[in-house]
């Protein structure tokens, strides 16, 4: 079985929603769409308030070359804009939309599902681009922009990723059961962008054996390799995902362009089916509600905007215990400051806690263990990191490979002294950045 | 005596031997690489603060003071010494030289724990920089002072200091360094003209009204009333947020009497009675 | 749902069970077979010496920690180690003052006079012991002899093969027995299948990798066969060497200590090489008739240096890269 070859962690899979099918969320009685639920520029929103819009009404325009389209989730009047708590734990400007219940489509969109082969490639790219597709995954990269490769890049492989190493999540893998087809589909449609002919892969850890039937039916016809992956923290993270299937190692400062490789969600390639061939933009996601103080854990299908409120209702209620909710993974998700927060594109899950490791003084003394060393997938020392972080001293972490933490919290998960290895390097990179602004300014 | 002869003379004689030799070497290098040092450097180096604070731009009080007798530039100012300093080294080096601005560095927030609301409880490392990460801060206003007190590290003449979850700032012992400016991350901390009377802001919220209010009981909910009543035109409102232009400002204090801030967000720089006494005589 | 308050950290929001205190007993039940066995082989003051050892460890570490104003440490388990491993380095007959005096060094002078846990250079334990040998080497050299009720003394087999040769050496000691532990010597290094027992434990735990106890035991193995070939009358068989003295004990649990030892592998490596070579060369040539200790305290020595060398090759990888840009 595949797997990338330096560190990673096992921590408890804890996927309780592994079997339960992805129910339908009824719509909400206001939808909060914030502006920046991508990577780069925040769209420019582009309604006014009182204004009456239809469903995948485009109402937040792309704003630059790295950024996304914003789509209305219903059809409804805006209630209001302004600046509202986000789930990645800023306020953000956010467009605030009353649903009038009839849940109207826009004009030309939602179609009955057409061959995508009759498009030509900038047709579906403009498809991609139009629809405000983004990354799924969690850091919502423009996925028009990662399929536009730079022309000196020769791309060969593009993987789709799989593995949802996370525990608790199983958006994907419910996804991947039950929208097999429209996965592969969406993969075929994006491959078929590229220059030349390349390799495609399903990268799937081996601990969901029902998503790789599923996707082995659709994709053996179409020599799609469906790729077994040792169930293994963090095999969906870009980097070790190339690493297992073709072998090549992303070196420091490298995009996976460098390497040959696209890598895109299941969730974005279904979103790229929904795009072309249903003329669909991205406005709803499949979400993981999950933890252990959640009465239904479920996997449920959200329009974009929806409030977490609004889904803690749809899901029985959180119990008093509850100190943290989270919106991702238990390794790399965001603890939110408020329920406030709506479900963005990025969402994967949301997780309701009781984190019993919380204290300000839960950090003790580095024992010099080494397990940190030991996990780390990019091969770092991340105890010297956090040490020098300490010391603030900002020039000599730089040499020792800060940026090429990719922040997977493995260090921080296995360290028996509870440092918060991942956080102190988060907060060098941060000030790292800061001074580069204040150098250049 | 035989003993004496056999073992302790032989080491004595060798180890004063090895240490005669050593010592003409030493001699000789010390005589050889002599580096004439200039006088005056050590001479303006010993009049410099000596705490080396960067607030100059030079990384040390010894490069400034090797930097200057070198150049001779008269604008080249100690911030840290002020008036007096600029003055002494005059003397020393028989120039005129430019005297620094006194500065200091303000808050603009007021909100402690008792009029700032707070938002979710941060329990992650309990630094400003590390808190941004995050999330958007522990206070519901994303504008406000964390809290959390990373300046003070950064501070070399302890005048910081954390107060009910809020930055104070000891004017008498602030010399105006600024190296606790880039510390903040929602930048609070600016650096204000240290001698005029003058009043500001101390509110750095770009929420519209109602938000800020929501947030803060001493918040600018940029009402106008300061501007209007303000007979100087020194008070502008920018992005929801009221600017004192610290020029025109003659600290009459009209403003405050109308700010309908429960804690009032227009503060004074200094002591308003010591300016007007002076004024009066 | 109103009743709950958010509180906010930074990822992840999951942790292992290890903590300082399960990695410190863990390694303190690795201990437990050779402690029990050295008290069935040496009677109930084997008993003594370890709760005294123990007690006063912990003792000093409060005490220590009161002294230094820090957050109370005594029972994190350190302590608890260091006074197992010290009692298991001495002979089961040793005055309980100079148990105390050990006690003190290790903590005090070996572990918070460095700054405490984690800042600590030499392994606490060692320093200790070596304190002692050198300061009462007539106590610390004269070790019971097994199951004796009267407290009979001997030499162990390498104080016998230091002094009396090969042949008087071999004489004295079955090698199955070192394996099983019925020789004279201090109370945790008789019994290799005890020391072994447990180690198995701490590699089933991930606590400790197997570079640094297997490059010890290889190099001296490998360096005592060498002149064991050259001349078998005047050097003792690597076997002999392997079972006698605290060179199990040493590899295993000793040189193995996290905080003393390099974190690389390669780093690791290294430090286990050092560690057996100079083993073996101060028991073949030494003066001392053991070298477990002093081999292990010179290279905890060099581990910053070799920390160090790893920082910069570190480094060094990254302005390649840089310059390849």
């Amino acid at each position: 079985m595949k797997t990338f070859n330096t560190g990673g962690i096992h921590p408890p899979e804890s996927k309780f929603t592994g079997n339960s099918a992805i129910e339908v969320m009824p719509l909400p009685a206001e939808l909060a769409i914030p502006m920046n639920q991508h990577l780069g520029k925040p769209a420019k929103p582009i309604v006014k308030l009182n204004d009456e819009v239809k469903k995948g009404q485009l109402i937040g325009e792309a704003d630059g070359f790295i950024s996304a389209n914003v789509h209305a989730s219903t059809s409804g009047k805006i209630k209001a804009i302004k600046s509202h708590p986000h789930p990645g734990g800023q306020y953000a400007m956010t467009i605030f939309i009353t649903p009038d219940g009839k849940d109207e489509w826009a004009e030309g969109l939602d179609t009955v599902a057409a061959d995508w082969k009759r498009f030509s490639k900038d047709e579906i790219l403009k498809k991609i681009k139009d629809a405000g597709i983004v990354g799924m995954g969690g850091a919502g990269f423009p996925t028009n922009v990662k399929l536009s490769p730079p022309p000196d890049k020769k791309i060969d492989t593009i993987i789709l990723n799989g593995a949802e190493c996370e525990p608790f999540l199983t958006a994907d893998h419910r996804l991947m059961v039950e929208s097999a087809e429209q996965v592969v589909i969406g993969m075929e449609i994006m491959a078929s962008l590229l220059p030349a002919p390349v390799k495609l892969a399903i990268g799937v850890e081996s601990n969901k054996p029902d998503a790789i039937a599923a996707l082995e039916k659709f994709a053996a016809p179409k020599q799609i390799e469906v790729v077994s992956l040792k169930t293994k923290y963090p095999q969906g993270a870009e980097k070790q995902l190339i690493n297992a299937i073709t072998g090549r190692k992303v070196a420091e400062g490298e995009l996976p362009f460098d390497k040959g490789c696209i890598v895109q969600n299941i969730g974005t390639a279904a979103a790229v089916f929904d795009a072309v061939c249903r003329n669909r933009p991205l406005i709803e996601r499949v979400l993981t509600v999950s933890g252990m103080e959640i009465t239904q854990r479920k996997n449920i299908s959200a329009r974009i905007g929806t409030g977490f409120k609004d889904i803690i209702a749809f899901c029985g209620s959180m119990s008093d215990k509850t100190n943290q909710v989270i919106s991702g993974g238990p390794m790399m998700g965001k603890a939110i400051f408020s329920l406030d927060v709506p479900v963005v594109k990025t969402t994967s899950g949301i997780l309701f806690i009781n984190n019993r490791s919380l204290d300000k003084s839960r950090e003790r003394t580095c024992i010099r263990c080494g397990r940190c060393v030991e996990v780390c997938p990019q091969g770092l020392a991340p105890w010297l990191l956090a040490n020098t972080a300490q010391l603030k001293q900002f020039d000599e972490i730089q040499l020792i490979g800060l940026a090429n933490c990719t922040e997977c919290g493995s260090c921080t998960y296995v360290c028996p002294s509870g440092r918060e290895l991942v956080h102190w390097i988060k907060y060098a990179k941060a000030l790292v950045s800061s001074r580069q602004k204040r150098k250049s300014a | 005596m035989n003993m004496i002869s056999d073992a302790f003379l032989p080491a004595v004689s060798s180890l004063g031997a090895v240490a005669l030799a050593l010592g003409i070497i030493i001699h000789y290098v010390s005589k050889k690489f002599h580096v004439e040092d200039d006088p005056t450097v050590k001479l303006v180096n010993g009049i410099l603060p000596g705490v080396n604070c960067g607030a100059c731009g030079f990384p040390s009080c010894g490069q400034f003071a090797e930097v200057l007798v070198e150049t001779r530039n008269p604008a080249m100012t100690c911030p840290v010494g002020g008036a007096d300093l600029a003055a002494k080294l005059g003397e020393t080096l028989g120039m005129a030289m430019a005297e620094p601005k006194p500065q200091t560095a303000v808050v603009l927030c007021q909100g402690n724990n008792d009029v700032a609301r707070q938002s979710a409880e941060y329990l992650g490392i309990q630094d400003c920089w590390a808190a941004t990460q995050a999330f958007a801060g522990p206070k519901q206003c994303r504008y406000s002072c964390l809290g959390l007190g990373s300046c003070i590290a950064w501070c070399d003449f302890g005048a910081m200091r954390l107060e009910n979850g809020l930055i104070v700032i000891d004017k008498d012992l602030c010399t105006g360094c600024a190296a606790c400016i880039p510390a903040c991350p929602t930048g609070v901390l600016v650096m204000q003209n240290k001698q005029a009377a003058r009043y500001f802001i101390a509110c750095n919220s770009h929420d519209k009204g109602a938000g800020t209010k929501k947030a803060c009981d001493a918040g600018c909910i940029a009402c106008q009333k300061c501007v209007k009543v303000c007979e100087d035109n020194a008070i502008v409102i920018d992005n929801f947020l009221a600017r004192i232009v610290q020029d025109k400002c003659t600290a009459c204090g009209k403003c405050i009497e109308v700010c309908p801030t429960k804690v009032n967000c227009i503060r004074l720089e200094n002591d308003l009675n010591a300016v007007k006494q002076k004024q009066a005589s | 749902m109103d009743s709950v308050k958010l509180k906010v950290s930074y990822a992840p929001f999951v942790h292992t069970k290890d903590s300082i205190e399960s990695v410190m007993y863990n390694v303190a039940l690795a201990l437990a077979p050779a402690t029990v066995m050295s008290i069935y082989l040496f009677g109930m003051p084997a008993l003594l010496v370890t709760v005294i050892c123990i007690v006063s460890c912990i003792g000093f570490e409060w005490l220590m920690d009161t002294i230094r104003k820090k957050p109370a440490s005594c029972l994190d388990g350190s302590a608890f180690v260091t006074g197992l491993l010290l009692a298991l380095n001495v002979p089961s007959n040793l005055p309980i003052w100079m148990l105390v005096v050990g006690s003190f060094i290790a903590i005090a002078a070996a572990k918070h006079v460095f700054g405490g846990l984690g800042h600590n250079i030499f392994n606490p334990a060692l320093v200790a012991r070596v304190f002692l040998l050198v300061s009462f080497p007539a106590a610390m050299t004269s070790w019971p002899v097994p199951f004796s009720i009267d407290m009979q003394t001997a030499a162990s087999p390498l104080g016998i093969l230091k002094t009396d040769g090969v042949e008087a050496a071999m004489k004295s000691l079955d090698l199955m027995n070192g394996f099983y532990g019925t020789m004279n010597g201090s109370m945790g290094e008789t019994s290799a299948l005890a020391l072994l027992a447990g180690a198995a434990w701490l590699f089933y735990k991930r606590y400790i990798t197997i570079y640094i106890p297997f490059t010890m035991l290889g190099s001296v193995l490998l360096f005592s066969a060498i002149f064991h070939m050259i001349d078998p009358s005047a050097y003792a068989p690597p076997l002999f060497h392997l079972v006698t003295g605290g060179l199990i004990l040493g590899a295993f649990f000793m040189a193995t200590d996290m905080v003393t030892s390099p974190l690389s592998i390669r780093g690791q490596v290294i430090f286990g090489l050092g560690c057996g070579l100079l083993t073996a060369v101060i028991r073949l040539w030494g003066g001392y008739p053991e070298g477990v200790s002093f081999a292990i305290l010179i290279m905890n020595g060099f581990v910053p240096l070799i920390d160090n060398w790893d920082l910069n090759e570190r480094k060094a990888i990254h302005q390649k890269k840089s310059e390849k840009k």
